[in-house]
């Protein structure tokens, strides 16, 4: 069972002579427990002008997660997830007759389901040196993923940890109804990423990290599903076959007193389309006795556009274009209160996000208004046992 | 279904290169800040808060995965610390 | 250890349990040389000869003195090692109420934040200051014994130092030892009797200590801060993972009072027990009647 707080203080002082160490705050390997979580997921309806079902996805997703210890050093932690996604989807843009973009949908209404599984294996020396390896596998109708990863934390002194590590994941897309679409057959895409961080205990009550990301991806790379409209045609999305991405992040943590912590977290990332983006968030941990806490937060997020992406293109436009507006410049503010209430062996959570993205929300401003900026919300139940 | 409007011109944002050389420029200072940063150092026996449930970098981490996965299939360029997923098509 | 002290054993061979004995027996002599505050020769002693100066001492007293720092800071002030001669001043064997000017020169010598510890090097910096670590030894040494049964290959046991309890290992059988919590007045029965699944029992009372005059009781549990008696319980006993947890947990719930201990205990989460000079029993341990 997870200590309290001044049990954990009691534990930690304690450590040398019993023998026992202390979880430290990014440990887990003490612990065994086991969580479930259903979430919903709902786009709203797009609300600018569009042609075909403007209602959007829909998602319920289910997540299982076990960790258990190993013997006295390792962790095992297994994760599996199911989602069952429906809905229309954006499928490309047509410039109206005053010009402003006009999104179509796909119509026919989507019904996939997503299966996925992680296992991660974690050896833990001691003193916050850890090693793990992890596989994980995802498959759709039309999608396949197989990814490999391993980390390392290593301590450099008593305030200072290295964490670095890299994963490669392969992909393979097979779009359905390709022939009746004219789409690609079969494609395949590979993603290597690297990290390096570093994290500093500050004081008693305080600890930041930054770290470092960089990510390589080649193959194909564009959307099978998405159109775009090219002069008078409508042309396949058609993006380069490689991306690099570089993104710094930065984390901090900060007791506030014995019944509050406040965590700070940003991401600033570059990629080779010529996009950047800033993300910003910030969650307050409150206890309010008895069990129960609290959580409410905030994000902010902020993206430029692709080099080559516009709601729709003249003539001879190219060789890369794409409409999709996740591409394109927007800005999206979200605000999420999450409650938890632990008995016993027990913890049962309960949350919600509300989302909202809008081009008129980008840094920086955008002359280009897309039609298919999403709002949506998401809510989650969740239920924890564990078993120590 | 095609209308004959001419696309809008491309032409570039004139503030996304200030916009680009400001955020370098905090990226640069926060790094600074960071190296410069005096710290207390920490006996073994204070670090009873630091191990808190509500310290740790993700408390809850079926949360925190599903929140990487719904900011990963919306936006454009979402990603976090530590080894990649598994992918999916939702990007 | 200055108390009646028993080791319950569960095994098949008969040197093995003779040859732990001997061990655990060795070990809780070496603990008793090291730290006894009534010995000449002790550690405690010559710690307290080198106050005004410094001294270097050896990991396995650096660690309970960093465990000792620990719970001074957590329980703001009440822990402290250094208290040794207010206690004194409050012990029953004084048999009389000590006055004003007694207490403010033993305030003198007293205070954790007169030491400077910078481990290894321990300096005492009034002479006159002594360390007093009988409220942690004992439960430690409950616990090392408890440890060197187990690595002797003993699995069933438990280790009893004075009523401060290490468990060694269930019955041969699976199921839980049977303890009995001491009763704050010397009656001999039990005031309660729990299962101890795990870890350690440690109990905290001034029953044998307190100071009665002219019918009112002085707790012999003083405030290092005013050299006062606090208003406490009776006794308080923990259950944890380790015995030296436990101990710590009903020592600072003992110092906090009968105002603060309590939600102190609750909100630690261990199984515990308090009894208050009115003889009311509170607390989540579950009892075996």
């Amino acid at each position: 069972m997870r200590p309290s707080p001044s049990l954990s203080l009691l534990l930690a002082a304690s450590a040398a002579l019993t023998g026992h160490a202390p979880a430290r705050a990014d440990e887990t390997g003490s612990e065994q427990y086991a969580g479930y979580r259903f979430n919903v997921y709902s786009e709203d309806a797009l609300s600018a002008p569009a042609l075909g079902d403007p209602r959007r996805y829909q998602v319920y997703s289910q997540q299982f997660l076990l960790i258990t210890p190993i013997g006295n050093r390792n962790t095992l932690s297994v994760n599996a997830t199911h989602e069952v996604m429906s809905g229309s989807s954006p499928w490309y843009v047509l410039p109206g007759a005053d010009g402003r973009p006009i999104q179509v949908l796909s119509g026919a209404t989507i019904r996939d389901h997503r299966s996925a599984a992680t296992v991660s294996l974690t050896h833990d020396a001691g003193g916050n040196d850890t090693t793990s390896i992890s596989a994980s596998y995802s498959q759709e109708r039309d999608y396949h993923s197989t990814a490999i990863g391993a980390e390392r934390t290593l301590p450099l002194n008593a305030a200072l940890t290295l964490g670095f590590g890299g994963s490669f994941s392969h992909d393979r897309i097979e779009p359905f109804e390709a022939m009746l679409y004219d789409r690609i057959q079969r494609a395949e895409k590979n993603t290597t990423s690297a990290f390096a961080s570093l994290s500093l205990v500050l004081d008693r009550y305080s600890v930041v990290e930054s770290g470092i990301q960089l990510n390589y991806q080649s193959g194909y790379l564009s959307d099978p599903y998405k159109l775009v409209s090219v002069g008078d045609a409508l042309d396949p999305d058609t993006r380069p076959g490689r991306r690099s991405e570089a993104a710094w992040l930065l984390r901090y943590r900060r007791a506030m007193n014995e019944n509050a912590a406040l965590h700070l977290d940003s991401r600033l990332a570059v990629n080779s389309w010529g996009q950047h983006s800033l993300t910003l968030a910030a969650n307050w941990y409150q206890s309010l006795g008895d069990g129960w806490q609290l959580v409410p937060g905030l994000r902010y997020y902020s993206q430029s556009r692709a080099r080559f992406y516009a709601p729709f293109f003249a003539e001879n436009a190219g060789p890369f274009f794409s409409s999709d507006y996740r591409l394109g410049a927007f800005g999206a503010a979200a605000a999420n209160l999450n409650l938890r209430k632990r008995f016993g062996h027990w913890e049962f959570s309960v949350g919600a996000e509300r989302y909202h993205a809008a081009t008129g929300y980008a840094l920086g401003g955008t002359a280009l208004a897309d039609p298919a900026t999403v709002s949506y919300t998401r809510m989650f139940a969740g239920l924890d046992f564990h078993f120590d | 279904m095609h209308s004959n409007a001419k696309s809008p011109s491309l032409s570039p944002n004139p503030h996304l290169r200030t916009e680009c050389a400001l955020r370098w420029l905090l990226a640069v200072i926060a790094l600074a800040s960071l190296a410069g940063c005096a710290t207390q150092t920490v006996q073994p026996w204070q670090r009873g808060t630091l191990a808190r449930w509500d310290m740790r970098w993700d408390p809850d981490p079926l949360q925190a995965a599903m929140d990487q996965h719904a900011y990963f299939s919306k936006e454009g360029t979402s990603g976090e610390i530590g080894a990649a997923g598994g992918g999916c098509g939702c990007n | 250890m200055g108390c009646p002290c028993a080791l319950h054993l569960e095994t098949h061979d008969e040197s093995v349990a003779q040859a732990v004995l001997a061990a655990v027996t060795g070990e809780c002599a070496r603990l008793d040389r090291k730290y006894s505050h009534y010995r000449d020769d002790s550690l405690v002693a010559r710690i307290a000869a080198s106050a005004g100066g410094a001294i270097e001492v050896d990991e396995e007293t650096a660690d309970l003195l960093d465990f000792a720092a620990a719970l001074h800071a957590q329980s703001d002030g009440l822990f402290d090692i250094t208290a040794g001669a207010l206690t004194r001043l409050w012990d029953a064997q004084g048999g009389r109420l000590p006055d004003k000017a007694e207490i403010t020169i033993a305030l003198t010598v007293t205070g954790w934040q007169r030491v400077q510890w910078r481990r290894p090097v321990l300096r005492l910096s009034i002479p006159g200051m002594r360390l007093d670590l009988g409220g942690i030894v004992k439960e430690y040494a409950a616990d090392r014994c408890a440890t060197l049964c187990r690595d002797a290959d003993i699995k069933s046991g438990v280790v009893d130092l004075g009523g401060d309890l290490a468990l060694i290992g269930p019955h041969r059988d699976g199921t839980a030892w049977i303890v009995g919590i001491k009763a704050p007045r010397p009656s001999g029965q039990a005031a309660a009797r729990i299962e101890l699944p795990r870890g350690g029992l440690a109990t905290s009372g001034d029953y044998e200590r307190a100071l009665i005059v002219d019918g009112r009781r002085y707790s012999h549990i003083v405030d290092p801060r005013s050299g006062e008696p606090v208003q406490g319980f009776a006794s308080v006993s923990v259950v944890a993972d380790s015995c030296l947890v436990a101990g710590a947990a009903a020592t600072l719930a003992m110092l906090m009072g009968t105002d603060r201990g309590g939600a102190y205990l609750r909100e630690l989460g261990l199984p515990h027990l308090t009894i208050r000079d009115d003889g009311r029993i509170d607390g989540d341990i579950v009892r075996i009647d």
